[in-house]
């Protein structure tokens, strides 16, 4: 029994810690959940956010903006710097990160402008946004966006801001710094991988006891050991496997901060608007840059983004380049899918398989896009008949249902089985 | 029962064949260790590599998808929606060949041809060239942009350069010269006119590679028309013709078999085809009685026909030769129908031509089955025309030579000549928009666009006018080349203003429906043919009863033809490349022959009996004169003469078509002016060497079943289903284990009518071009690789010497019992609801078993990565370029590239099943008659293949299936396919 202590020892210290990583796990899952079930509360915290900057800047009225700007002849020759030693660059950080107290306040960017990859729609143009458009501009231009913007919203966020010349240099010189880094993506939680790897450690020192060595006399704790890991492992296999290659879920920030939530949710345009080839195409089509001048050209400011994000579009059609979405919806090459065919024919919502849209401020993936997901949607939705094509066609089932001989016919009743109706 | 054999090799006996299967050499397994036929010699630590490298790809390429883009339009441009084809109606023309077409475009790209229904040419229906067509347009070969003594320049240089030559010639009075083929564009040759008349003294001359010059003249001579007549075939009840393939090759063989097939109805009226030649054409071989000959027996035969006829007609006696075939019961049937028969003649002889004009005056066909209202304008050049100029070349007399689409540095018969007289040409510039032998020799090249990015007009025949229309920008900085014209005369049109105008100007007064010319111009471009109703009436100068034939002349010809030594050789036109012009195009050159069934190459066809007494294997190498080329015992050619093609051996075309074959043009000869497409040789040699041809169909003997049925046409009128007593023997007999199933709804089938298919494989590239099949190159056809999801199999029946030819296309027969569905261990291939045997390639993973089960061979297995959707690079197999950027634009998107390791086959295009039921259902209405149409059955010239829903009692394809003719492949096996065949009823004399 001593001989054995190390390994006995290690085996109780790996199931603590499994144990412990699980309990992290499910909470932290469990945390997530409740988090992400609730996008549209956090966007509008962060808006919030926003609201009391401004809220802010009505205090501090007396802040001499103009003073500032009288500067201009004086700090030219600080405006044209460009060699900045490890220690400014720092600074520079640090005032981007409202880490310096200018004054009695401090200003944080990256309260408004994400340094780090969201999974959330944040109006604001992120910090590798506007850095890598102040790339080619001078310091100068940041002044002025800072100190005195020209759009309402900005206007009024950027109230305020007791900047002096240096400061803005510096921070001039960190954007160009952050242009090159990027945005830093988020650490990731424990991941199931870890879990994974323990258990089968515990496993593998498990079965050894049960098979070979025999430490113990009283096998139970080894069989305890065995069933949960066991359970957990093949768990984790099916989960990861059944998923494989699925993208459930998948949210892309999208080069445009578009909101499907203010377009089709709180302006209520009809999907078939910009997606107008849904009813009579296989595809539902990206909407070409055109239509969205129908609106556009007369809107030419949101009530959140401000005119960066339409500028977008005007800028896609000025210089003749398409934007380039990044597509989420895909199924293989080898699935003919046709839209005409549900929204036509089969007289199929928008949100049967794309959710509720109107609320997605950032447009993700709801089903996971298998076949089993389409099969049982044919399996249960039911087929109006009343179509001319059904009723010469499949008058029997039209016949009998009329008869009242049968209640429905589903899907798979007319063919939504058949392998040939999607692969070919 | 008939005995069938497919060729010579399974004609041999039983226990030979066995043997050679055991020798280890002969198995073709065996080849894939040869390191010759594998690209890399592999090692087993290669394969060992693989191994690994296969499995770390595989797993790492599925750990992250790839991110992919949605890219939409800028400005959406109203015509497309993304996923949806738009069809434009336009013309195809390629040097004489024409037809009438509506162009599928799939998000701003042509993907498929199809025929044009309004067309009273063509009528819809179309030929393989015109189906292969759309991939030329994806030729990267293509000349990308004008040309300055090879290197590129801009147009703008170019132009300013040519124009002030060609001043300075005019200023010096000097000659121009354009050399087209026939022009039938009546707004092309208002501006050649335009540039002439800017130009003067320039002059513009017609050469067709492929000349009837020979009966342009004897036209003039008899009828005082120098032009091709309207031919109808469907007004004849007899068909004479004398080495004319006129179902093939012949003139205008689209609408011609379409003539001819509607009078291949068993059930109602019958013509009857007699074909006396020397090659077994794609005519011979559906001829009703064929009569093998050697080229120079043609005339004397003719004459003897003629003979009979005057002395019954006109009561005059000619002293002729014998004839050396029977030709008596001939006479007589053509004399039993006067004004209801054709005879036509294939010769390029004046003479002979002469006579055939006769014989049909004589039989009153003029004016009735052979038309001059609405003649062929198609093929106007003289061979003559030619000699001329390459004279005034060689003289120095010609200061600049613009040459447009002809390419007489391969196909005139003494190119030497030519070339020699090139390069006294001060000036040549080439039009055409593709490489070729003559354009590598001129100094400057303008490119023509493809036909599918250019606007024209066309008037194939007499009072058919139609237009083309630009269906894709262009894809290389080309110029059309009436611009181009248009540009040197001094205007400033564009090409587009001036076919408006031309048509304000001479279309608008030939009808009444419109009177604004914008809107005529409109409505006649959106249905692509303007057809005016009343066509003027033609007069012909009838002959006076005493045509003075110059017999002397003739005879003379005929006289020598005695010596059975003298080898004759037939040189023709094969259905796939005709004259040579396509041969950078993959999809025609892996077409196999109609008849010999071999692709990528031309061959010296030599009778099994010629090839005995000469001691000559099937790929011998043969040195003709001086070409040498592989031998191919053809059944049904003469005794005595030896065929080969022309159009191969091309050196100037492209990466595909270059060193395909042997080119024989030097072989021609002229005489009187016109060219002769026959030599005679004293002596052939062989070389030693040996060849193995890509030949498709050797593989599988018929073992004495009916496949095929055939029946006389009294049999059949006493009898509906004579020949076909099987298929009652079966129906009775048959009995499955399994419970029938039923298909309530819809049940998808076919009727292949026997009697009507020509094997003009026309079907085989349209569904090629349809359901995007690969291209897999000669020497995995050698390898029984090929991927056709439908082949035409062609049976010989009768003597080795003297066969009938039968055509059976076979495609999947999408049986009830499918064997296949029993034995695929993933479920990858099943019966749908309504009847399909569908294939699932995304569940595929190779095992075969169904290819092994299917009786009729019809599945075809992804043996490398012929199409470029696999994964690992050393896997593809693609020496034609197919998987390139450009080529690929040409694939359907409504169908799945296949990938390595997956069975395909025909699936009854159900792409156009789904799309034309999803149609009728947003239309909230039943499906049309023939609404549904697939790739195959939509373009067949003949109407051999009729589609449609089994369950529809009124279609026409259920009054086919009721027929007596009706049976189906196999049928003793019980596999009930959806494909049903209706026996070829033949009309023989007997």
């Amino acid at each position: 029994m001593r001989k054995y202590f190390p390994v006995v020892k290690i085996k109780y210290l790996l199931s603590l810690i499994f144990f412990s990583l699980l309990m992290a796990t499910v909470l932290s899952d469990s945390l997530q959940a409740t988090n992400t079930n609730k996008i549209q509360p956090k966007d509008t915290t962060r808006i919030q956010v926003k609201d009391t900057t401004k809220v802010h800047g009505k205090d501090s009225l007396n802040l001499p903006v103009k003073d500032s700007i009288s500067h201009v002849s004086s700090d030219s020759t600080i405006y044209k710097r460009t060699i900045f030693s490890s220690e400014d660059l720092r600074r520079g950080e640090r005032l981007f990160f409202g880490l310096v107290y200018l004054g009695d306040k401090s200003v944080n960017c990256a309260d408004c402008h994400n340094t780090r990859v969201s999974d959330t729609l944040n109006w604001n143009p992120d910090a590798l946004e506007i850095s890598r458009k102040y790339l080619e501009k001078s310091s100068l231009d940041l002044r002025k966006v800072l100190l005195k913007p020209a759009g309402p919203k900005m206007k009024q966020v950027h109230k305020g801001f007791q900047l002096g010349a240096e400061d803005i240099v510096l921070i001039k010189a960190y954007m160009n710094k952050f242009a090159g880094i990027g945005l830093k993506q988020n650490k990731p939680v424990i991941t199931n991988l870890l879990l994974l790897i323990v258990a089968s450690i515990l496993f593998l020192l498990s079965s050894i006891d049960v098979v070979i060595r025999k430490i113990y006399k009283d096998q139970r704790i080894n069989w305890a050991i065995l069933t949960v890991t066991g359970i957990f492992i093949t768990w984790i296999l099916a989960i990861n496997a059944i998923a494989f290659g699925r993208a459930k879920g998948y949210a892309p920030a999208q080069p445009i901060k578009f909101s499907h939530a203010v377009h089709a949710g709180q302006n209520k345009t009809d999907c078939n608007y910009c997606h107008y080839t849904a009813r009579t195409s296989k595809t539902a089509g990206i909407p070409a840059g055109s239509i969205c001048l129908n609106c556009h050209f007369l809107v030419r400011n949101g009530t959140r983004s401000g005119a960066t994000e339409i500028a977008k579009v005007l800028k896609a059609l000025d210089d003749k380049k398409p934007v380039k979405w990044v597509r989420i919806y895909k199924l293989p090459d080898f699935v003919f899918f046709s839209h005409e065919q549900h929204v036509s024919a089969g007289k199929i919502t928008c949100d049967a398989c794309h959710g509720n849209v109107k609320e997605m401020n950032r447009l993700y993936q709801v089903p996971d896009l298998s076949m089993g997901w389409c099969i049982d949607c044919h399996k249960t939705r039911k087929v109006n008949l009343s179509n001319e094509y059904y009723k010469t066609y499949y008058s029997d089932l039209y016949d009998s249902l009329k008869a009242g001989k049968i209640d429905s016919v589903r899907v798979t009743g007319i063919g939504g089985r058949d392998c040939g109706k999607c692969h070919y | 029962m008939k005995k069938y054999w497919k060729d010579i090799e399974s004609k041999k006996s039983k226990e030979q064949e066995r043997r050679m299967e055991k020798t280890p050499e002969e198995n073709p397994l065996l080849e894939l260790f040869k390191s010759n036929t594998i690209d890399l010699p592999a090692s087993r630590r290669d394969f060992l590599k693989l191994c690994g490298f296969g499995l770390a790809a595989t797993a790492f390429s599925s750990c992250q998808s790839k991110i992919s883009k949605a890219v939409p339009y800028v400005i959406a441009p109203p015509e497309i929606t993304p996923g949806e084809a738009v069809f434009y109606a336009s013309s195809y023309i390629n040097g004489n060949d024409y037809c009438s077409i509506i162009v599928k475009t799939r998000d701003g790209r042509p993907i498929k041809i199809e025929g044009n229904p309004d067309s009273g040419i063509t009528q819809g229906r179309t030929s393989a060239r015109v189906q292969a067509s759309v991939l030329d347009l994806y030729d990267g070969g293509r000349f990308h942009g004008p040309m300055k003594t090879g290197i590129s320049a801009g147009w703008e240089s170019i132009d300013t350069e040519i124009i002030s030559k060609l001043q300075k010639i005019v200023e010096d009075k000097g000659t121009i010269v354009l050399l087209t083929p026939t022009v039938f564009s009546p707004s092309t040759k208002s501006v050649i006119a335009g540039f002439l008349q800017k130009f003067k003294g320039s002059e513009w001359i017609q050469y067709d590679a492929i000349s009837y010059s020979a009966m342009l003249e004897a036209n003039k001579t008899s009828f005082g028309r120098q032009v091709i007549p309207d031919y109808r075939f469907d007004k004849a009840d007899l068909i004479v013709s004398i080495g004319a393939d006129f179902l093939g090759t012949w003139l205008s063989p689209v609408e011609y078999t379409k003539q001819f097939s509607s009078g291949r109805d068993p059930e109602h009226n019958m013509n009857r085809l007699i074909q006396i030649e020397s090659n077994l054409s794609l005519t011979g071989s559906n001829a009703d009685n064929r009569i093998q000959i050697k080229p120079s027996q043609e005339p004397a035969i003719l004459l003897n026909i003629y003979k009979e006829i005057l002395k019954s007609v006109e009561n005059r006696h000619i002293d002729v030769p014998a004839s050396p075939v029977d030709i008596t019961e001939i006479t007589k049937k053509l004399l039993s129908m006067p004004g209801k028969s054709i005879v036509i003649s294939g010769s390029n002889v004046k003479q002979v031509q002469l006579i055939v004009n006769d014989i049909n005056r004589l039989l009153e066909n003029i004016g009735k089955t052979i038309q001059f209202d609405s003649y062929l304008r198609t093929h106007a050049a003289l061979d003559s025309n030619m000699d001329m100029l390459i004279g005034k070349m060689k003289k120095g007399a010609v200061n600049a030579l613009l040459v447009y689409n002809v390419n007489p540095a391969y196909t005139w018969y003494n190119r030497n000549a030519f070339t020699e007289g090139l390069k006294k040409v001060g000036l040549t510039v080439s039009l055409s928009g593709t490489p070729d032998e003559t354009n590598s020799l001129v100094q400057y090249i303008c490119p023509d666009h493809h036909y599918l990015e250019s606007w024209n007009d066309a008037e194939a025949k007499k009072e058919h006018f139609s237009l083309m229309q630009p269906v894709i920008n262009q894809i290389f900085d080309t110029r059309q080349m009436a611009d181009t014209m248009l540009k040197w005369s001094g205007s400033t049109m564009s090409y587009y203003d001036f076919i408006k105008d031309y048509w304000g100007g001479n279309m608008m007064k030939r009808q009444s429906e419109y009177t604004d010319p914008v809107t005529f111009f409109d409505r006649t471009l959106q249905k692509g043919i303007f057809e005016p109703a009343v066509a003027p009436k033609v007069s012909v100068e009838k002959p006076g009863k005493s045509a003075s034939l110059p017999f002397d002349s003739i005879l003379k010809k005929t006289g020598n033809n005695s010596g059975k030594n003298i080898i004759e050789i037939v040189f023709y036109e094969t259905v796939a490349l005709g004259e040579g012009r396509q041969a950078n195009n993959p999809w025609l050159q892996e077409l196999p022959d109609p008849v010999t069934k071999i692709c990528w190459d031309n061959y010296a066809s030599v009778s099994p009996a010629f090839a005995k007494d000469y001691n000559l294997n099937d790929g011998d190498f043969l040195k003709l004169g001086e070409v040498e080329a592989p031998v191919h015992i053809q059944p049904g050619q003469a005794y005595g003469t030896i065929g080969i093609a022309l159009g191969y051996g091309r050196l100037k075309c492209g990466k595909v078509g270059d060193k395909v074959g042997t080119d024989v043009w030097t072989m021609l000869s002229s005489e009187s002016g016109n060219i002769v497409y026959t030599t005679k040789l004293d002596q052939i040699v062989k070389t030693g060497r040996t060849y193995i041809f890509a030949q498709t169909q050797t593989h599988h003997s018929m073992e004495g079943r009916a496949f095929v049925r055939e029946a006389g046409l009294t049999e059949f009128r006493n009898n509906p289903a004579a020949g076909n007593e099987l298929h009652a023997y079966n129906l009775e007999h048959n009995k499955s284990l399994y419970k029938e199933r039923k298909y309530p709804h819809h049940h998808w089938g076919m009727a292949i009518d026997l009697s009507k298919c020509t094997g003009c494989a026309n079907c085989v590239i349209a569904c090629q071009a349809e359901n995007n099949v690969p291209v897999v190159g000669r020497v995995e056809v050698q390898r029984v690789h090929e991927m056709h999801w439908l082949r035409i199999d062609r049976y010989y029946t009768g003597e080795e010497d003297n066969p009938e030819v039968v055509f059976q296309p076979v495609l999947c027969q999408h049986c009830q019992n499918a064997p296949c569905e029993n034995v695929c261990p993933v479920a990858a291939t099943s019966h749908s609801s309504e009847g399909l045997n569908q294939m699932i390639y995304n569940r595929c993973f190779g095992t075969r078993y169904c290819n092994n089960n299917c009786p009729y061979k019809v599945r075809r297995f992804n043996w490398f990565n012929f199409s470029g959707a696999g994964t690992l690079a050393g896997n593809l197999r693609d020496k034609e370029g197919m998987t390139g950027n450009l080529r690929r634009m040409v694939l359907n998107p409504d169908v799945t590239i296949r990938a390595q390791g997956v069975i395909e086959k025909c699936s009854f295009c159900v792409q156009r099943i789904q799309a034309a039921k999803l149609k009728a259902k947003y239309e909230n209405r039943a499906l049309h008659e023939n609404e549904i149409q697939t790739a195959c059955s939509q373009s067949c010239p003949a109407n051999a293949i009729v589609f449609g829903d089994m369950n529809d009692l009124k279609s026409e394809l259920s009054r086919l299936i009721n027929s007596g003719r009706r049976y189906n492949l196999l049928e003793e096996l019980f596999t009930m396919p959806s494909v049903n065949y209706l026996t070829k009823i033949k009309n023989k004399i007997l």
